[in-house]
């Protein structure tokens, strides 16, 4: 049997979530999930709970690990309980709140993510518009942060230059396009 | 590179707090007077914004058929 002698390093979840992002995601998703759904059910939570509580947990973990690069002490599972559990007491206080609140003025928690004015929801049209090649692209360096001579290769270009070049040229297109968002924005 | 799409690798290093100080310095400069630049560097900064939207959704899309393969209804 394997042993451990160090604690997995973030440096190495990095480098797993760029090399394969699929298996690492599953991998930690199969580990967690269970402890997680055992711990919502016994907080009057239902499945569904968990699984946006563990979904919203982990996109957290990868930004911080991919973007920030944080250096974990503890094992992937901790980390993700803790923040899990933290968010799931404030998902209890919300509706605790709401429960008390008179029945008229009552909004249904699930209904700002789809109003048209929500500021996500604009800026994601946006991106969706740019078409999906320079959506790949972008996302795939800006986000999920995976290196230029992978996304050459991914989209046949001749050589990181020519990516470099076509990826400027659609945040170029981005940025035009959000100029008619701001414009309305503070008008 | 055309200059336009220089220009935008400069406030983007700018941005991430990665340009070399004269230049750095060159840039703060022209944002005093320069309103297009202004306009530009906040434009940029909305654009990553909305990647960061984009790419969360990506995820969270991707979360979501993990979690249907691995414990279907």
């Amino acid at each position: 049997m394997q042993t451990l002698t160090c604690p997995v390093k973030a440096t190495n979840w990095r480098q797993a979530f760029i090399n394969n992002r699929e298996k690492t995601l599953t991998q930690i998703y199969a580990e967690t999930y269970p402890m997680v759904l055992h711990y919502v059910k016994q907080h009057n939570g239902t499945p569904e709970d968990a699984q946006d509580l563990l979904q919203e947990a982990i996109i957290l973990f990868y930004e911080k690990v991919v973007l920030n690069k944080l250096t974990l002490t503890a094992s992937v599972s901790t980390y993700l309980m803790s923040i899990c559990k933290n968010k799931w007491r404030q998902e209890l206080d919300k509706r605790r709140r709401q429960h008390q609140l008179p029945n008229e003025a009552a909004p249904r928690w699930e209904e700002p993510a789809t109003e048209p004015e929500n500021p996500t929801v604009i800026l994601l049209s946006f991106v969706n518009q740019l078409g999906k090649k320079c959506q790949d692209i972008l996302i795939a360096f800006y986000y999920l942060g995976e290196a230029m001579p992978r996304i050459a290769a991914q989209h046949q270009y001749r050589n990181v230059h020519t990516a470099t070049v076509q990826k400027f040229k659609c945040l170029e297109r981005l940025r035009k396009s959000l100029a008619a968002f701001t414009i309305n924005d503070f008008r | 590179m055309r200059p336009a799409l220089e220009e935008i690798k400069t406030l983007e290093a700018f941005i991430a707090g990665a340009l070399p100080e004269e230049n750095r310095q060159e840039i703060e400069i022209r944002l005093l007077w320069d309103q297009d630049l202004q306009q530009k560097l906040g434009l940029q900064q909305i654009a990553y914004r909305s990647l960061r939207e984009a790419g969360r959704a990506q995820l969270r899309q991707e979360l979501k058929s993990i979690h249907a393969r691995l414990f279907p209804a």
